[in-house]
């Protein structure tokens, strides 16, 4: 495996203008078994970049589960109140009418519009809140000007750590990432 | 064409000369008529000058209502009175074949919008036929004549009614050697005024009086009864037992009005039973659709049945005919009633009810039957009871076929230098055999007075506009002689003028004006007293009351009757047509009539009584004999007889008699306007002078073509499946019982639903105050269409046109549904005979409208009082409503059927009522315009509504009352009374939508008791629940 | 033998597969690079085939019919197709079910095919998501154009106006706003969200400025880092939990706008599920249909392989017998309920005016599926082909019959009529497929149409071998249990 671990000359290297290291590799057991040293060296501003979702990456990163299906529960409620208040509203309150004999307000007639309403808000929110959690669309990040970014969503699995990190050390860090047998680690600018 | 327009300006205002000397006058000319608009115009594109005139109409209606008040004289409320925009109503007449029917008009700002019938006329009685109630298009047809048109070798020339004058001064003068006119029979004392006055001035002028339709044979058969013509009068309210042979009181006869309800109260039930029809005809008719016993009998062979009936009362049931009537015993002695279980069960029940039974025969049929008739009423003790005669105006007058073939003798002959036709089309409808058309170039000169310029007109060298009977002054008489006043709506909106106008103009009368000669001619009838009071009066009722002609007695008379004895054998001697060598038999057509309302856009859409074809008339054919002569429905074939020949298609109707052929005349009009022109086929040409409803044998040869009819019922032929489905609904849709059957268990109409009980989901609304409701006598109704046209008149019901009823898109908001009742168990195409159910079908008015519930826009709902309201500005059109309608009375616009309406057309519409445009749905309404209307007077009066009191436009209009319309909640209203009675029944209940609409059961009078559904089709294996009552 | 074996019995009957070795998802020596290239080479072809070119432009004539079709309609007048009295509701309902009926393979595959674990999805659910859209974009059209008074539309949706009145909610035909108006969201949603990372995948093999620039803004900055996925799994799996009830719910919705009214043949329980198994039905004969040419086309075959082509008719066989189940059941309810006028009602659809497009269904649907028990046909491309149009037709067929036989003989015989297509409907309704076509046609040359992140997840190269060989395989799965551990 060929390792070039001097993408840039040591003369210039300069934190303030770094985001941070880029490695990447292309088995999934020897990237699995990088992520989890990483987690291990008490990094927190580190991110891993994978073509696919990788089994066991987050036990490996130890991500917490997110919160979005709370979010996605509470516009189904409110998809679902407001249905049956929009028909209760329009047919039984603002403007009744007498329509085959029927009583004015009837759940039976109104589940299949507050059903459907139910459905449209949670699936939204589920999208949008997907987004808004991950700080998407983010068209601008350093990392879209890393090269070996370009095969994350091709075949090459990445580990990012940030230089923000507090434990980020210029030197460290990278030998730490060279350490774990990388095919390539690149600094990425800010 | 300069000299046109000063004309057609003049014309127009005609009677506004006054108005015209004003600069008011000029400048609404200048500004009606601009000069240039005028110049454009070739004489020949009517229509195009129409679009110009469009606007002016509006003008010219409301200029109308500027006629001396005193003049006219409201019905309903007095002119001073008058509110612009309120509709008030005037009484007047027209003329339907030499007989006037009195109108009420209801008019808005001076434009007439509906006719009704006029209470107080004996023929009318409030009620109105189809054709009547049509007639008011004809006044805003734009295709009718609005000129007076010279032609000279080949040229047209445009003139005015002055030219017209000085031409006649010139051309009919002295004694009017040569000079003949060729009128319409009319009842109005006027004209018979003018006519006795013609005779006077030009003692050597001839008159003669020719209509295609009259009832000339009963008046010749009475005749040879009785030694003078006598106007028969049958009073089928004192009637218990009535035979019609080949006779259609409810349809084809002056009186049918009076005689339907006569019919239709003694057919309510009571202790003593009900009236008993006995009916032997060709055709299906809307009385043989009444009848308990029917039997289709060839229109040849009807005088055989009627001689068999003859014999079997005298041979076996001891009649004694006077002896004057016993001349005729040999024509009917001979014939033989065995086994012929019509003539016996007759003959029995004739003579179980002596002096309440009559004898009705059709004026199709020969003199000599009229007179047997005649002298079995006699004999039987009618006369005086169920049958009366009075004196027949102008005892002296030849038969109206008589009249057309010594004119066209005269005319060959070269005697008539001077031709006035005024009214009638007799190059059109005069019998084929005279050749009428070639004679009539014959004539130098030639004048039509028309409506139209029509076939005959075409022909003249003068053609003169009629004015259309809501346009003129006018009087006639009623058929039992009441007489009738005819007053103006409006303005002659074409420059028209009367027969009596004209008379009066060719003869120079001092008054030639309508209003002077009706007044001059009644002002005699009103003897002594205020003369204005009584014409005040009389214009305020429409009739002259006490002017109805005395009865007579009458005297059988032996040597007239003796005469008769051989040509009656000679009928009764006729051989039976066969399917090799059918006969056709004509008739009067139930829409057009004689071919007058051929351009008549509502009577062409207007579905036949009995084959529901619109747009078209066609050669009726009973199954069978289609069968056996390869024929199926659709084919047009060609009947030719004597040189002649008619293509028509084939129309299978059960109940026709085998080898017999009916086709209706009045069709294939070629100058009728562009509704009517090429509409059907004209079988006046197959007509002769001598046998002018019955051509013997005709030859019949398929074309090989197939057209699609424009029915509004039985859209393709029926399927095995289809077949079998309809006949086990009928006994449930149209219940009918036996009268017998009904008294022993009343409750056995509504022991004819199966269905699990009704209960709903939901706690039922109550429905507070007034509650509109319905009910609708199947034993009333016998399906004569009046509603359906007075459903199209108030509600600007469109017409679609026969393209759009072959794809099922009619309007009519009112159908009237006819099934045929057949024999369980035979085929589509083995039905020889049938019964008829009739059932007036329009939006029921359900409380739990399925309709409503599906609009996704509630363009459709309820009201609180209880009408299912159609809301036209919030439909979108999806027709969810439509499809989901369980009796489809939804009417959906799949066009803007009113995009191509003249101006002219407009007028007639309902102010009242929305004009639906494209893409909404429309439906009955019960008229809640009507309702409203009521309403908002009874709030003024500050009372509450009475009952009865508001009546759609249906309702108003029906001879025999079948439709009842009022409160349901309140129970003393007649309609709640007849939803209480036991024949009342609610269709498909079993889907619990709860009907506003109900309908009263049918009662059937058979001899024995024979139950009414003893025709009720098999159950099939499909239908397990329902007929099970009536099987 | 073992490899014949669809992945979707396997857990369920593990007689016929052998648990140690499974058959594999994508066939041939493809890593993670070649997917990538397969699919993202279509996007990339530097010049467009004549043959799209030629289907191109034969879709967009089609397109332009529909478009004049309707022109003609809106301004003469809904009189200009075959509708009349009785049979007031004609092709256009019928094109409208038929279209949302294919509209249900995509989210089907996409959302049920998801919970139940189906890995084999990974290969189709974008195409078939795909369809979905095009399918509903066509059916949305013909409710939209049949009403009366299209200017008026708008009415149907609870916006207040100057009559200030509100859409009456009893109505099926609301409902079907409504759930027509969501499925349509929904499934656009679910769609594009499982494209972002693979147009984030062209957008960093982008040659030129101009599709680098695109694909960008599509792919929002898409930078697959874990912590996004983990969401972006999460919120796909909820949109699977909310897509399964939803799909089931639309066809049943538009089930109701029969099932609800009084006409007999309409007015019948087992609408909503029968309608359902149609749609699956119709949904996947289209996708057939459709990824048999385009997989050769593209050569996809190695991705879209035999064994989803079989797994797909067997899903066919079943839902076709299902179908057939509810004709018979229909007819069973007909005689048993005692109901003259429903008993008529089917007697007339198998034997009246109308039994040719009856026995037209019936061969189709419930027949012509019957050939997917032998395993040769099933395999055998071309007449797999022609099944599924076959399929289709009998679909279409389906849809007809129930709209236009119930109507045209209700209760009144004295109202029967028998119902014509204009050549307007006709028209129309071939228009309809230009506009899906054309869209389709789009789809396939500038979008990725096999979804590469997830299939790249089921290769075998996905897997430690450890997981692998435990039988582990679909990564939704691992989610949903690595949630415990976490």
């Amino acid at each position: 495996m060929n390792v070039d671990t001097t993408t840039r000359s040591p003369a210039d290297d300069d934190g303030a203008k770094l985001y941070g290291y880029v490695a990447n590799f292309d088995k999934i057991d020897e990237f699995l078994d990088a992520v989890t040293k990483v987690r291990k060296a008490g990094f927190t501003k580190w991110d891993t970049h994978t073509p696919f979702v990788v089994h066991g990456l987050d036990a490996a990163m130890g991500i917490k589960p997110t919160k979005l299906p709370f979010l996605v529960f509470g516009a189904g409620l409110t998809g679902c109140t407001a249905g049956i208040a929009l028909q209760w509203f329009t047919n039984a309150f603002d403007y009744p009418f007498l329509i085959s004999g029927k009583p004015i307000f009837s759940l039976p007639a109104n589940i299949p519009v507050a059903f459907e309403l139910t459905i449209l808000f949670s699936a939204i929110t589920a999208l949008v809140g997907m987004l808004a959690f991950n700080g998407l669309p983010q068209l601008s990040h350093p990392l879209h000007s890393s090269r070996l970014m370009k095969r994350a969503t091709d075949d090459k699995f990445l580990i990012s750590i940030e230089a923000a990190d507090p434990n980020f050390d210029l030197i460290k860090t990278r030998e730490l990432l060279e350490s774990l047998g990388p095919l390539q680690v690149e600094a990425v600018e800010a | 064409m300069s000299s046109l327009k000063p004309e057609k300006g003049m014309q127009y205002w005609r009677s506004l000369d006054e108005l015209a000397q004003t600069p008011e006058f000029q400048e609404a000319v200048q500004r009606e008529f601009p000069n240039d608009e005028w110049d454009r115009l070739p004489p020949a594109t009517r229509r195009q000058f129409l679009k110009v005139m469009g606007a002016s109409f509006a003008f010219a209606g409301l200029t109308s209502c500027r006629w001396p008040k005193e003049e006219i004289v409201p019905f309903a409320s007095r002119p001073d009175g008058r509110v612009p925009g309120v509709p008030e109503q005037y009484a007047t007449a027209m003329e339907i074949g030499g007989s006037a029917i009195g109108l009420l008009v209801t008019s808005v700002d001076g434009r007439p919008i509906k006719n009704e019938g006029n209470p107080l006329h004996p023929d009318s009685l409030g009620a109105l036929p189809a054709t009547a109630q049509a007639d008011i298009l004809q006044l805003y047809d734009p295709d009718r004549s609005q000129r007076l048109v010279y032609r000279q070798s080949g040229q047209e020339f445009v003139k005015s009614w002055d030219d017209f004058a000085a031409w006649t001064g010139e051309n009919i003068a002295g004694t009017g050697a040569g000079v003949a006119v060729l009128a319409e029979p009319s009842s109005s004392p006027s004209v018979a005024r003018l006519r006795a006055r013609f005779a006077e001035v030009m003692p050597d002028g001839s008159w003669y009086e020719y209509q295609p339709i009259s009832r000339d044979a009963e008046r010749a058969g009475i005749t040879i009864a009785y030694g003078r013509p006598l106007r028969v009068h049958a009073h089928l309210d004192h009637a218990e037992v009535i035979a019609c042979f080949d006779a259609d009181p409810f349809f084809d006869h002056p009186a049918a009005i009076p005689m339907s309800r006569q019919f239709a109260e003694s057919r309510q039930p009571s202790t003593q039973g009900i009236s008993r029809l006995w009916v032997a005809e060709p055709a299906f008719t809307i009385t043989g659709g009444r009848a308990d016993h029917r039997q289709a009998v060839a229109g040849s062979a009807i005088p055989r049945l009627l001689a068999k009936l003859a014999r079997e009362l005298v041979a076996n049931h001891n009649l004694a005919l006077s002896e004057q009537a016993a001349n005729l015993e040999p024509a009917f002695g001979p014939v033989s009633s065995e086994g012929d279980a019509f003539v016996t069960g007759l003959a029995v029940d004739l003579m179980s009810h002596r002096g309440s039974g009559v004898i009705l025969v059709g004026p199709s049929q020969a003199p000599e039957v009229h007179a047997l008739a005649a002298v079995l009423n006699q004999a039987l003790g009618g006369v005086g009871n169920t049958v009366s005669y009075t004196e027949a105006s102008d005892p002296e007058r030849p038969s109206h076929m008589q009249a057309i073939a010594d004119l066209a003798a005269s005319v060959a002959s070269g005697e008539i230098e001077t031709l006035l036709i005024l009214g009638g089309n007799p190059v059109y409808d005069a019998p084929a055999d005279l050749g009428f058309t070639d004679l009539l170039a014959k004539v130098p000169n030639t004048v039509h007075l028309g409506l139209y310029e029509d076939e005959t007109s075409q022909r003249c060298s003068w053609h003169l506009p009629r004015a259309h009977s809501l346009e003129a002054w006018g009087d006639g008489r009623a058929w039992d002689g009441t007489l009738t006043l005819q007053q103006p709506l409006i303005e002659p909106l074409y420059g028209g003028r009367t027969v009596a106008e004209v008379v009066a103009a060719v003869l120079a009368e001092s008054t030639s004006n309508g209003y002077d000669i009706v007044r001059e001619t009644v002002a005699p009838v009103f003897d002594g007293g205020d003369f204005e009071k009584s014409w005040e009066r009389s214009l305020h009722d429409g009739v002259v009351k006490g002017t109805a002609q005395p009865l007579v007695a009458v005297e059988l008379d032996g040597s007239g009757l003796a005469g008769a004895g051989a040509p009656l054998a000679e009928l009764v001697a006729a051989a039976e047509p066969t399917a090799e060598r059918p006969e056709l038999v004509l008739t009067a057509d139930r829409k057009v009539y004689d071919g007058r309302w051929a351009n008549n856009a509502w009577q062409q859409e207007l579905p036949d009584a009995i084959t529901k074809t619109t747009w078209d008339n066609v050669l009726q054919v009973a199954p069978p004999t289609a069968r056996d002569l390869g024929l199926s429905e659709g084919d047009v074939v060609e009947i030719s007889a004597a040189g002649s020949s008619v293509e028509l298609p084939v129309s299978l109707v059960p109940g026709q008699a085998a080898g017999t052929l009916t086709a209706s005349l009045g069709y294939g009009r070629t100058a009728a306007g562009t509704v009517g022109n090429s509409v059907g086929s004209d079988v006046y040409r197959l007509r002769t002078t001598s046998s002018p409803w019955l051509v013997p044998e005709v030859d019949l040869r398929a074309t090989g073509r197939n057209t699609i009819l424009a029915n509004t019922q039985d859209h393709f032929a029926i399927d095995a499946i289809g077949f079998g489905a309809r006949n086990s609904r009928i006994s449930t849709l149209v219940r009918e019982v036996s009268i017998d059957r009904y008294l022993a268990d009343p409750e056995v109409i509504h022991h004819m639903d199966h269905h699990p009980p009704l209960v709903s989901l939901w706690k039922d609304k109550q429905y507070e105050g007034e509650q509109w409701g319905m009910a609708i006598d199947l034993n009333a109704c016998n399906g004569c269409n009046a509603c359906v046209v007075a459903c199209q008149a108030e509600n600007n019901v469109p017409v679609v046109g026969r393209e759009q009823v072959i794809n099922q898109r009619e309007m009519h908001w009112l159908r009237i549904d006819r099934y045929f009742k057949t024999e369980p168990g035979v085929g589509p195409l083995d039905v020889d005979d049938a019964e008829i159910a009739f059932q007036p079908m329009t939006c029921i008015q359900c409380e739990n409208a399925p309709c409503e519930q599906v609009c996704p826009v509630a363009a459709t709902q309820h009201t609180e009082d209880g009408i299912n309201a159609m809301v036209y500005n919030r439909c979108i059109g999806t027709r969810y409503c439509s499809n989901n309608c369980p009796v489809k009375v939804r009417r959906f616009n799949f066009f803007n059927y009113h995009k191509n309406l003249e101006e002219v057309e407009k007028l007639q519409f309902n102010p009242e009522v929305t004009v639906r445009s494209r893409g909404v749905m429309e439906k009955c309404t019960y008229c809640v315009q009507r309702i409203q209307n009521v309403r908002i007077a009874a709030r003024n009066d500050n009372r509450p509504l009475r009952d009865g009191e508001i009546v759609p436009a249906c309702a108003q209009t029906c001879p025999t009352r079948a439709i009842a319309f009022g409160d349901l909640n309140d129970p003393a209203s007649e309609v709640s009374r007849l939803r209480e009675d036991n024949r009342a029944y609610a269709t498909l209940v079993e889907l619990n939508i709860r009907p506003r609409t109900q309908y009263l059961a049918r009662l059937t009078n058979k001899v024995g008791g024979g139950k009414s559904s003893g025709r009720a089709p098999a159950h099939h294996g499909e239908d397990p629940t329902h007929g099970k009552e009536t099987g | 033998m073992s490899t014949s074996t669809p992945a979707s019995s396997s857990y369920l009957n593990n007689t016929t597969d052998d648990p140690t070795r499974r058959a594999p998802l994508i066939v041939g020596d493809n890593d993670f690079h070649s997917v990538t290239n397969a699919v993202c080479g279509i996007v990339e072809m530097p010049k467009t085939p004549p043959a799209w070119w030629i289907a191109f432009f034969i879709s967009v004539s089609l397109t332009g019919v529909l478009f004049a079709m309707i022109t003609y309609l809106i301004t003469t007048g809904v009189g200009v197709w075959g509708l009349q009295t009785p049979v007031a509701w004609g092709w256009a309902i019928v094109n409208f079910v038929f279209w949302v009926g294919i509209g249900h393979a995509g989210t089907l595959i996409s959302a049920i095919l998801f919970l139940l674990r189906q890995r084999w999805r990974t290969s189709i659910n974008r195409f078939a998501e795909g369809m979905t859209i095009f399918a509903v974009v066509c059916a949305g059209i013909f409710p939209g154009i049949h009403v009366g008074r299209v200017w008026v539309a708008y009415w149907l949706a609870p916006i207040p106006n100057q009559m200030s009145m509100w859409p009456n909610f009893r109505s099926p035909l609301l409902w079907d706003v409504f759930a027509v108006g969501t499925y349509a969201t929904v499934s656009l949603l679910f769609w594009y969200m499982g494209m972002i990372p693979d147009l984030a995948s062209i957008r960093d093999r982008a040659k030129s400025k101009v599709r680098w620039f695109i694909y960008g803004i599509l792919s929002l900055g898409w930078r697959s880092s874990n912590r996004h996925w983990h969401r972006f799994e999460m919120a796909y799996l909820l949109l699977a939990a909310l897509a399964t009830p939803l799909v089931l719910s639309v066809h049943s919705v538009v089930s109701f706008d029969f099932a609800v009214s009084i006409i007999p043949g309409w007015h019948t329980t087992i609408f909503p599920p029968y309608f359902v198994a149609g749609a699956i039905f119709s949904g996947f004969a289209m996708v057939v249909t459709l990824v048999i040419p385009t997989r050769k086309f593209f050569h996809l075959e190695e991705i879209i392989t035999l064994r989803h082509l079989e797994s797909m008719s067997k899903i066919m066989l079943a839902t076709g017998m299902m179908v057939g189940l509810a004709y018979s059941t229909e007819f069973f309810i007909a005689w048993y309920s005692g109901n003259s006028y429903e008993a008529f009602a089917f007697l007339n659809r198998a034997f009246g005016p109308y039994a040719w497009a009856y026995w037209i269904m019936v061969s189709c649907n419930v027949l012509v599926p019957q050939i997917f028990w032998v395993k040769k046909f099933r395999t055998n491309l071309i007449v797999l082909w022609i099944a599924s149009i076959l399929i289709n037709v009998g679909m279409w067929f389906e849809r007809f019959v129930i709209v236009v036989s119930s109507l045209s003989r209700d209760f009144l015989p004295s109202s029967w009529g028998y119902y014509r297509p204009s050549i307007v409907d006709v028209m129309t309704f071939v228009g309809s497929f230009g506009l899906f076509m054309t869209l389709f046609l789009l789809f396939v040359r500038f979008l990725p149409i096999v979804g590469m992140a997830e299939v790249k997840g089921v290769m075998p190269q996905a897997h430690l071998k450890d997981v692998a060989a435990q039988g582990h395989g679909d990564y939704h799965g691992d989610i949903l249990t690595e949630k415990g551990e976490v």
